[in-house]
């Protein structure tokens, strides 16, 4: 999932803001964590009234449910206007990454080979306008994903790399009979129109949690507009939009054609939702804090500006309103194997790295945690503290020695990769900010501390996924969070060759056949226990051979008004349940 | 006359040509890729170089010019698998918002004007007020006033004024709502209040300016002949300044604060963030952020055209009140 934060250089995301899920368990202070207290309970709660969200950025992501790929945007939408296959339990804490039947009656049915599921929808699920919810429905909205040229392959990409469509498939737009014929066969709809059975190239035991992604959403063919069908799409769920303005709001009313009893996960509170845009952060924050009229009914899209969280965690009066905690990213650092095939490198790399400096830099502790993963201490089931490279100090500051050390053996090792480190360089891409132009010096200096020399290379944001595709530097920053409860969503997508986002080009070393086979079994692998246990071990393989270097789980900070009940983050989300939030009187 | 007229009002369109021309040209040269832009961070390349060739970027500059202009005329259709027609007069397709960009700034313009205009008159009455004021109580605790008013506003940055209106004001007195624009059809009392702020703001920062301009102004009229001529005729006092001195005084103010207003029809970009107004400024510092060109050249256009145009509008006023410039 990818995020709207400003996380440079991150690609995906899943969440943005997450809370009290449990110790990171991966060393650092970290700047301390709160679950919301009252305001993530439901004490209280009055049904009625209009829930503000205030957002400093100038509109909705996207409102089209093929083209959603931020985690808080994902879990807004899934809770307000759009229902998916199957979903997520409406709770605070691990529990709420259960995954439940949304549309459909159950969490669905694999076959033996998990290469075909089927899913049978609910009696009485219906669009806004009342019209019946059927197979077809969902099988259009998931062709819409096919459809590049009008989507931008702005949402998830899982249904073009899994769904087994014969020759190529262009979305319902352009194709031909006969292409939209084999969408069909790949993806196919019972007589009733009840059952809906998508067949897959490969085995995904986890298809079930696929589906739960806003992708899979069913839309009514009549009513699609195409690219501009993102600004009213239509609602499945106990809210529908009654007018969205970029740059001012969006107003969400409640649908009348919504059936809580079709409905086993949304329970709406608030008659309105109306999402204010393009609002400045410092106001935002002073509103916030003040805590006044409206704004006591009032949530924030985005986090606290840095300067302000010093006064609201060190003052108990905002107890009950603040939440702090990972955001479901991790940072890291990829290194390109091609043009870096020398393990002792890649290890000094890490170790002579000041990641303390670079955190202070970037904000402190409340930026986020050292990580010893790939896999976000959200993942709980897949999580597990990294045996992270020996000498790396936990406290985040450079090993000099140790890393000089490395550099010495690498010398004799692979003297063509340490005279390219040391003599012409390493070109570092990343995403041009003024945050990097800060960053830089620090990665320049420590790096340098041990002879490896450091080629800034600034990319243009709009550019830089385009250009580390095309031309790959020899480390590239980056981000990820998982699109859903399983780190097949992380380990595969990052450091398998078929990973869409794998930029080490790992697939040269040595080490990766035997790494590639076993993520093929993990992928495969039904129970979900030694599934775990299978991407914990090939995590560390990871570290191990130093393929990319974690940086941090970063946080986020928020605060909410004084009448906001129910306002707990939902883990598969990293966002607040939106569609379930109440008001106190 | 009519030469005159003629030639300044063909200068404007040949003015606009250009201006036109240099801005797609500045855009176009920037180093974001407007195809890129189309698509998500996941995109792969081949769907941006289908992007590129679908919108014609692929084509050389003039030519993409050239299309640009025939959109502006005739309409155009943009993308992808179902193109999207904007009627003319197209200023483009926003594939970040999903809206032709015409109706963008059709739905910004009245935001912006409401805004400059209220502005404009609170700044005409203070500047001019304050102005005249400062220069008929010289050297005495008026002029002082008006002076320090004047230091005070032009020292002070406009977010931090209007910041600090709504610390005051909304946050902290809670006396007025946090400003959340209507159009004034819809409702005129939320249009109101929701500008009171914005007018406030703009007219204490701009206001400055003209309440020295004006001072001087009619300081400096006040030691013409005429002014010395018509007290020694016995002309009472209030009739020589308000017939003739502030006529005489006025006349460039007014010429300035024509181009100051159309400026400001160009978008109150500081004034809309802060208040969160989705006017002209606002739509163009959301392009900026999302570095979205087609609305990044249309509305740098839009505020051009006002510019010329306000432009050749003082021009031709200038004809009339002086024949001396026409032969120019």
């Amino acid at each position: 999932m990818k995020s709207r934060k400003a996380i440079i250089g991150a690609l995906l995301v899943g969440a943005f803001f997450v809370s009290a899920c449990g110790s990171s368990g991966s060393g650092g202070s970290g700047s301390g964590e709160s679950s919301g207290g009252r305001s993530g309970t439901d004490e209280g709660i009055k049904d009625g009234g209009t829930l503000f969200i205030l957002d400093h950025s100038t509109g909705a992501t996207n409102l089209d449910p093929q083209r959603i790929y931020t985690g808080a945007d994902l879990g807004f939408l899934g809770s307000t206007i759009t229902r998916t296959l199957t979903s997520y339990t409406p709770v605070a804490g691990k529990a709420g990454t259960q995954l439940l039947a949304d549309l459909a009656t159950d969490t669905g049915t694999p076959s033996d080979d998990v290469k075909t599921w089927s899913f049978t929808l609910r009696d009485g699920v219906t669009f806004e306008d009342g019209a019946a919810i059927v197979c077809a429905d969902i099988r259009y909205g998931v062709s819409r994903t096919f459809a590049s040229d009008m989507t931008g392959d702005e949402g998830p990409l899982y249904a073009t790399t899994m769904l087994a469509v014969e020759g190529e498939y262009p979305g319902p737009y352009t194709a031909t009979a006969d292409q939209q014929a084999a969408y069909e066969k790949a993806v196919e709809c019972s007589e009733d129109g009840k059952t809906i059975t998508f067949h897959l190239k490969n085995p995904v035991a986890d298809f079930n949690y696929t589906v739960a992604l806003l992708a899979f959403a069913p839309v009514p063919k009549a009513a699609d507009t195409a690219d501009k069908y993102t600004l009213k799409p239509v609602s499945s769920g106990p809210f529908m939009i009654k007018s969205y303005e970029e740059g001012k709001e969006l107003i969400m009313v409640r649908n009348p054609n919504w059936s809580a009893d079709s409905d086993p996960i949304r329970k709406p509170h608030v008659d309105e939702i109306h999402w204010q845009f393009g609002l400045d952060e410092s106001v935002i924050d002073e509103r916030m804090i003040a805590d006044a009229g409206d704004d006591q009914a009032t949530i924030v899209y985005g986090g606290l500006q840095p300067e302000n969280l010093q006064t609201i965690f060190d003052n108990e009066t905002y107890a009950d309103r603040r939440t702090d905690g990972f955001d479901g990213f991790v940072s890291y650092t990829m290194i390109n194997i091609k043009k870096v095939p020398c393990l002792e490198v890649r290890q000094a790399f890490w170790l002579a790295l000041d990641r303390e400096a670079l955190r202070t830099a970037g904000g402190g502790p409340f930026t986020g945690e050292f990580a010893d993963s790939f896999i976000n201490p959200l993942l709980a089931t897949d999580y597990t503290p990294g045996t992270v490279t020996e000498g790396l100090n936990a406290d985040g500051t450079p090993n000099v020695e140790a890393a000089q050390a490395k550099m010495d053996a690498a010398k004799e090792s692979c003297p063509e990769v340490h005279k390219h480190a040391t003599e012409d360089g390493l070109r570092f891409d990343h995403g041009q900010s003024e945050l990097w132009a800060k960053l830089i010096s620090i990665w320049i200096d420590s790096l340098g501390a041990v002879g490896i020399k450091i080629i800034d290379n600034a990319i243009e944001p709009s550019k830089y996924y385009a250009t580390i595709n095309k031309d790959p530097g020899d480390l590239m920053r980056a981000g990820w969070a998982a699109d859903w409860n399983n780190a097949s969503t992380v380990v595969p997508e990052l450091f398998t060759k078929e990973g869409g986002f794998n930029y080490s080009q790992n697939w040269e070393d040595p080490a990766y056949p035997a790494f590639s086979d076993k993520v093929n079994l993990a992928k495969a692998e039904v129970d979900r226990s030694k599934q775990a246990t299978m991407w914990q071990e090939l995590n560390q393989y990871v570290l191990d051979q130093a393929w990319a270097v974690p940086g941090s789980f970063t946080k986020a900070q928020n605060l909410v008004g004084s009448r906001v009940r129910n306002a707990y983050p939902w883990l598969p989300f990293g966002w607040y349940n939106v569609g379930a939030i109440g008001l106190a009187e | 006359m009519l030469i005159f007229i003629a030639r300044r009002l063909l200068f404007a369109l040949a003015l606009l040509f250009a201006v036109s021309a240099f801005t797609y040209v500045i855009f176009a040269a920037l180093p974001s890729d407007p195809a890129a832009l189309t698509c998500g961070k996941n995109c792969r390349p081949e769907v941006i170089a289908m992007n590129r060739v679908r919108l014609g970027y692929d084509k050389p500059i003039v030519v993409q010019y050239g299309q640009y202009l025939k959109g502006i005329v005739k309409g155009r259709t943009y993308g992808a698998s179902e193109g999207v027609h904007c009627p003319a007069p197209s200023l483009g397709y926003s594939f970040r918002k999903h809206q032709c960009v015409t109706d963008l700034i059709t739905r910004s313009l009245p935001v912006t004007a409401s805004v400059a205009l209220g502005a404009f008159v609170l700044w005409m009455l203070i500047g001019i007020g304050l102005g005249t004021m400062a220069a008929l109580k010289r050297g005495r605790w008026p002029d002082r006033l008006a002076t320090g008013f004047s230091v005070v506003g032009i020292s002070l940055p406009t977010f931090f004024v209007g910041l600090l209106a709504i610390m005051v004001f909304v946050i902290w007195t809670g006396l007025l709502p946090f400003p959340r624009y209507e159009g004034i059809t819809s409702n005129p009392a939320k249009w109101f209040m929701s500008l009171i702020l914005p007018w406030f703001t703009l007219a204490i920062v701009s206001a400055s300016s003209y309440v020295r301009l004006t001072r001087n102004g009619i300081l400096e009229v006040m030691n013409e002949e005429f002014v010395r001529l018509g007290l020694a005729k016995g002309l009472r006092r209030r009739t020589l300044i308000v017939k003739y001195v502030m006529r005489a005084a006025l006349l460039p103010i007014v010429t300035i604060a024509g181009l100051d207003f159309a400026a400001l029809l160009g978008g109150a970009v500081i004034t809309e963030s802060v208040f969160n107004l989705p006017g002209m400024g606002k739509l163009s510092i959301m392009a900026v952020n999302d570095s979205d060109l087609p609305i990044l050249v249309a509305t740098t256009l839009v505020a051009a055209v006002f510019i010329v145009i306000a432009n050749a509008f003082v021009d031709i006023l200038y004809g009339f009140l002086d024949p001396r410039v026409r032969s120019y």
